[in-house]
């Protein structure tokens, strides 16, 4: 077949110029159609010697072998490029050698000091505390291949997973989206604005109690009273009322905040 | 005459915490609170609704049910442990862990035997009710998901727990599941969410009632494990249930001959009414009514809505004649049942508890200073001057604004549980569960040094209120079994001195101590009702007040004439004079009165009961109460028409001597009042005087 194909370069009908592999097959089934429409009886068959069509199937083979084994040695190199590059930073992210075998030793220091303690208030023998380390090794420490070890926590977490998921699902549950909340500063905003008396928007006076969003600095000035926090007196007379006269001597925090597009007037 | 300069304070930011669970014990009318931050609370009902005890949180506990089990107070929360309370120490007694992750409920049985927990992992744990703990018993069958609410049918042999999206009916004795019944999704975009069954209620004629996140509240027959009703109340969640149970005391038995009448206390079952608290701050009641007169078929019927919240309402409970609820505004609301109550008196008055019991402002006289108590940190402010003159009722200029000194924080997880500034302004204290701390402070120029003071007596370790002497030289403190530690003060140390310790073996709490100014006398009162007087220079009891039947609110020592005045949690102010002199003990009628001789000091039952003092204007109406003690009503005016002052009346107690004589004689009384608003005002007590005499 192939050598059929192969051999088949004259093609009688046009349009087989330098086409992609999927034209060309497309060409070639078509080429092969009308080969087999247009064959008619009187032309014979092209003659192919067997020792070319056999080599040109080994040739093809062999192709197909060739470039299978390049792909594989390829992503090989790729592999191997890839694994050095990730040792290469691990060793990089790892602390130097003499710092790991302080540590270690420190520890050991310390492990042996707490189990001799403990020993020599059960005031065993010298077998029994070997085995005695053995146990308690296992029991805290597990030794994985390699340079691991795994030690349950002293103290154990302050919120252990359970707790803080079971906390999440209380949140979503009750403040999660979904929940048609508000803070207090809009309620009493937009009551403020919709009332009979319409009158500015409300903003606490420590900022944690409720925050007032979107509201850029230019349409709205600040008024403080100096208090005993330090908080010092800024008026900005941008808008006509002036608001002083309003403003008594005493020490409690007033604060207003007026929408300059609204021209809200307080009485 | 004397002239007061009065500072209204508003820089003191307060900020309560959202109730989070409720529980009422009917045999001693306590309602027990808990809140967000891990404190619980407890309020006398029968005493005017008075917080007595409050045990401080903590920052990483978090409770999320409360159950009183024959006077033993247990509550579990998220950090998976059950805790017990001990009432007296006001600290908890030992936490046992479920071991089962989180506990979302807790539920005892009727018969007080059985404390079941409903955990994340999906079991319902049984513990038994031991004498001295808890001990666990069994798990019942395991669930897939967490159990969110329990209620236990009240024969005990069955109990109900919702979960999410059904409610599971288990049996107790075998533990195996018996019912499963499914509960609706919401409508609309609420059907992909998961419906939670918030709480649960199992009634004695097998239904069971539920409230859920899809704002129902749905009546199911237990025995079959079908629907019967659902009432659709909200659009948000149900998160609260409570069915109420009257306290029924039945009349048994007069025996003829001694005419002896025994009472029997029985509980019923009366399951009438029941309240459903939601999301939006409305409490909906439900009534079981008959449909048609006569006939026996009660439904549940919906019939009043309370809209006394702002926030949700996570926390409900029945008594005998009101509804409590308690939510996220902070605010315990209780509403008096119209028709288990007269209209229009006092007992049916909407009552809103907003503001602590518990003083949580302690003043420094002479340093013109300001204490306040947060649960994690104090602030010690400066109160501003003014030197201007003004008529009464002026407003002064402020020459110099107050100004916060310091900010101290306490170190660990406890609660600060009381806090007290000596006179002076040199020494600082503050107690926890588990520790006392004491500063020395240097108030300079613009300087303030603060030094701790590190080696504190083994004697002041569980500290319930704190108190200086008015020299600064003498720290008072109350600790266990109702014992007063006396402790010196000097430079950077404080010694034990000496323990007071009264002759009745109380154990309640001193939650109120006074010292007098010239530093003879020490007033301590109890949370059951108990007032002792000590005497400091002999180191011992001078005397017991008579025991009155509402508990102490206020104590003071008048600093000239020694009287002791008294404000109870019944809007009484009573005052007595122990003698100065006397050896004896004496308790003398501080307006018009003779010597008396001994006082008896009186047991705990025999209260000074008398006859409900008529409201007689400016007279003297005198009424012969029990063991001879006479009661004198005197009407108090208020200077101000305005002013809103809690005591109306003053209480003066006399003792009625063999000659009888009684003179009017003019002493001097200063009565402070305590108005929520946080403004002190003192009344100069010429003018009471004047009204006084008779």
């Amino acid at each position: 077949m192939t050598s059929q194909h192969g051999i088949m370069v004259k093609s009688k009908r046009g349009t087989t110029t330098a086409s992609p592999k999927k034209s060309a097959n497309t060409e070639i089934t078509s080429e092969t159609l009308c080969q087999g429409l247009e064959s008619s009886d009187d032309d014979a068959p092209e003659e192919v010697t067997f020792g070319d069509s056999k080599n040109e199937a080994l040739r093809s083979l062999k192709l197909a072998l060739d470039s299978a084994k390049r792909e594989k040695e390829l992503l090989k190199e790729k592999r191997r490029k890839r694994q050095e590059l990730f040792q290469e930073q691990k060793k990089r992210k790892l602390l130097p050698a003499e710092v790991l075998e302080e540590i270690e030793s420190a520890s050991l220091k310390k492990v042996k000091e707490s189990s001799a303690a403990e020993e020599d208030e059960a005031e065993e023998t010298k077998s029994l505390m070997k085995r005695r380390e053995k146990k308690r090794a296992e029991k805290h420490t597990r030794n994985l291949e390699g340079n691991y070890t795994v030690t349950t926590m002293k103290g154990g977490a302050a919120v252990s997973f359970q707790q803080k998921s079971a906390e999440d699902f209380l949140q979503s549950r009750l403040y999660g989206p979904g929940r048609l909340r508000t803070t207090n500063n809009q309620m009493l905003s937009l009551q403020n604005k919709r009332g009979s008396q319409k009158s500015a928007a409300v903003q606490f006076v420590k900022k944690d109690w409720g925050k007032l969003q979107t509201q850029s600095i230019k349409s709205m000035f600040w008024v403080f009273l100096k208090c005993s926090c330090g908080i010092f007196l800024i008026m900005e007379n941008k808008c006509e009322d002036n608001y002083a006269q309003n403003l008594t001597s005493e020490y409690f925090f007033i604060q207003i905040v007026l929408n300059q597009t609204k021209h809200a007037k307080k009485e | 005459m004397g002239e007061f300069v009065v500072h209204r304070v508003r820089f003191f930011d307060y900020m309560p915490s959202a109730i989070r669970a409720m529980a009422f014990n009917g045999s001693t009318q306590r309602l027990a609170v808990a809140r967000g931050d891990g404190a619980v609370e407890i309020l006398n009902f029968a005493d005017n609704y008075f917080q007595e005890k409050v045990i401080p949180g903590r920052s990483d506990r978090a409770i999320e049910a409360l159950c009183w089990v024959r006077g033993r107070l247990f509550s579990a929360g998220l950090s998976g442990e059950i805790i017990e309370y001990d009432l007296e120490k006001l600290r908890p007694r030992y936490s046992m862990e479920a071991y089962g992750g989180p506990i979302w409920t807790i539920s005892c049985n009727s018969q007080e035997t059985l404390l079941g927990v409903g955990c994340e992992d999906g079991t319902v744990k049984m513990f038994e009710i031991l004498e001295e703990g808890i001990q666990f018993q069994r798990n019942l069958d395991r669930q897939k998901g967490r159990i969110i609410s329990l209620s236990w049918h009240p024969s005990g042999a069955q109990i109900a727990a919702g979960m999410i999206d059904m409610i599971r009916i288990f049996d107790a004795e075998t533990g195996h599941a018996t019912h499963r019944l499914l509960v609706e999704r919401g409508v609309g975009t609420t059907r992909n969410t998961e419906v939670v069954v918030w709480s649960v209620a199992f009634l004695s004629n097998d239904t069971v009632i539920s409230g859920d996140s899809a704002g129902k509240v749905q009546i199911w027959d237990a025995v079959t494990g079908t629907l019967i009703r659902s009432h659709l109340i909200t659009k948000w969640d149900v998160l609260g249930l409570s069915v109420s149970q009257v306290c029924v005391r039945v009349l048994v038995g007069v025996c003829r001959c001694h005419c002896r009448v025994s009472l029997i206390v029985s509980v019923l079952q009366d399951e009438s009414s029941m309240i459903a608290g939601t999301s939006e701050g409305t409490v909906v009641q439900f009534q079981a009514l008959a449909s048609t007169m006569g006939q026996e078929n009660n439904q549940w019927v919906r019939t009043r809505t309370f809209k006394n919240h702002t926030h949700d309402v996570r926390a409900l409970v029945h008594t005998d004649t009101a509804v409590v609820s308690g939510g996220m505004d902070t605010q315990l609301v209780v509403r008096p049942l119209l028709d288990k109550v007269e209209k229009n008196t006092q007992e049916s008055a909407l009552r809103k508890i907003l503001f602590p019991h518990k003083s949580l402002v302690c003043c420094a006289k002479k340093a013109g200073l300001l204490l306040f108590q947060f649960p994690d940190h104090l602030e010690l402010w400066r109160l501003g001057e003014s030197s201007a003159k003004g008529q009464a009722g002026d407003r002064l200029p402020v020459m110099k604004n107050p100004e916060k000194l310091l900010q101290l924080q306490n170190k660990g997880e406890d609660h600060i549980c009381c806090s007290a500034v000596s006179p002076c302004g040199s020494w600082v204290a503050f107690s926890t569960v588990s520790s006392v701390r004491l500063y020395k402070l240097q108030l300079g120029n613009g300087n303030i040094s603060i030094k701790k003071v590190s080696k504190l007596p083994k004697e002041l370790h569980s500290v319930h209120q704190l108190c200086f002497s008015s020299d600064s030289s003498r720290l008072f403190a109350s600790s266990a079994q109702a014992s007063v530690v006396i402790a010196s003060l000097d430079q950077l140390q404080c010694k034990h001195l000496h323990t007071l310790k009264p002759k009745s073996g109380s154990s309640q709490p001193i939650h109120l101590l006074s010292a007098s100014e010239n530093g003879n006398w020490l007033a301590a009162a109890h949370t059951d009702g108990q007032i002792h007087v000590f005497n400091l220079h002999k180191l011992k009891l001078h005397c017991t007040l008579p025991v009155y039947s509402s508990c102490p609110t206020a104590i003071a020592i008048h600093p000239t004439t020694g009287h002791l005045l008294s404000a109870h949690a019944d809007q009484q102010v009573s005052a007595a004079a122990p003698l100065l002199s006397s050896e004896s003990q004496t308790v003398v009628c501080s307006c018009c009165a003779s010597v008396a001789a001994d006082l008896r000091v009186l047991p705990e039952a025999e209260g000074v009961h008398g006859v409900e003092p008529q409201p007689a204007e400016g007279g003297a109406a005198s009424s012969v109460a029990a063991e001879g003690h006479a009661h004198h009503t005197h009407r108090l005016q208020p200077q101000q028409a305005g002013a809103r002052l809690p005591a109306r009346r003053v209480h003066v107690l006399h003792h009625r001597s063999e000659s009888g004589t009684r003179r009017a004689s003019r002493r001097s009384v200063l009565i402070l009042f305590s108005s929520p608003t946080a403004v002190l005002n003192s009344i100069n007590a010429d003018k009471i005087n004047q009204i006084l005499t008779v």
